[in-house]
């Protein structure tokens, strides 16, 4: 059995994988680093600033850049006709949900 | 430099908010005939047109925005939270979420936006485009009301 990588499946699979990786990585705080934007200081995993507010937003996008393109490469690799089932709406739906998840989440500040 | 950076930042998504506009038009309000009105002119695009300069204008705005957003976070953040903008306050946590939603979507909009076009991948590329569209209009619009609010050099 012949297997060639599918940048279509790839494609699919990375927007549908980083937007829940995403999500799951904000809400459990899934940071590879961290950072003090007022002493300018990058940290490991979740490392709190020793003064003033820490960041963890682009750590969790590297957390979900890696993790989406790990599963997008190996998903990537299925059989000619696994990949032709993979419906490319998954690519719209799945990021539509998670907005609409981040909505809930954030809905207490909308209703102060 | 901070002002340097916020004012490309709003050019970059002004631009930004052009193109992905008038693809979002082309794709679901197509010109049906040749005439010089300037509604017509609009849907008349060819909505393939704007896709490498959408990608690359996301992605450029984006990471502009991410190096204003540290001194977002030192500075103005607090001023919303003193001043009880609590609406504006969520808005702008959620455009942090919603545009990081939209770059992850990017590699799906590029190959499905690929030359020659699929007809079986239409709903697809139209629905992808109405989320990044909805994607950059938020970004633009609660940017804006921030900036109104406490924005740099204010």
């Amino acid at each position: 059995m012949k297997i060639v990588p599918s940048v279509r499946v790839f494609a699919v699979t990375f927007t549908a994988a980083f937007s829940i990786i995403y999500v799951l990585a904000v809400e459990y705080n899934w940071a590879l680093f961290s950072y003090a934007p007022a002493t300018r200081q990058f940290g490991p995993l979740v490392t709190p600033a020793t003064a003033g507010p820490t960041m963890y937003w682009y750590g969790w996008m590297a957390t979900t850049a890696i993790g989406a393109g790990v599963i997008a490469g190996l998903a990537s690799l299925v059989p000619e006709g696994v990949a032709k089932r993979v419906w490319s709406g998954w690519s719209w739906v799945v990021p539509i949900g998670v907005l609409v998840a981040f909505a809930y989440l954030l809905r207490g500040y909308f209703m102060r | 430099m901070w002002i340097t950076l916020l004012i490309a930042h709003g050019l970059s998504a002004f631009l930004l908010l052009g193109a992905i506009t008038h693809q979002a038009v082309g794709v679901w309000l197509p010109a049906r005939d040749r005439s010089t009105h300037f509604l017509n002119r609009v849907r008349a695009a060819p909505p393939t047109s704007y896709v490498n300069a959408i990608i690359v204008l996301f992605v450029a705005t984006m990471i502009l925005g991410g190096v204003i957003y540290t001194n977002y976070r030192i500075a103005a953040r607090f001023t919303l939270e003193q001043g009880r903008f609590w609406k504006t306050f969520g808005a702008f946590e959620l455009k942090e979420h919603i545009v990081t939603i939209g770059l992850g979507i990017l590699p799906a909009y590029w190959y499905f936006w690929r030359q020659p076009l699929r007809e079986e991948y239409a709903r697809t590329r139209a629905m992808l485009t109405t989320v990044l569209a909805f994607v950059v209009w938020w970004g633009f619009l609660v940017g804006h009301l921030a900036n109104n609010i406490r924005g740099l050099g204010t």
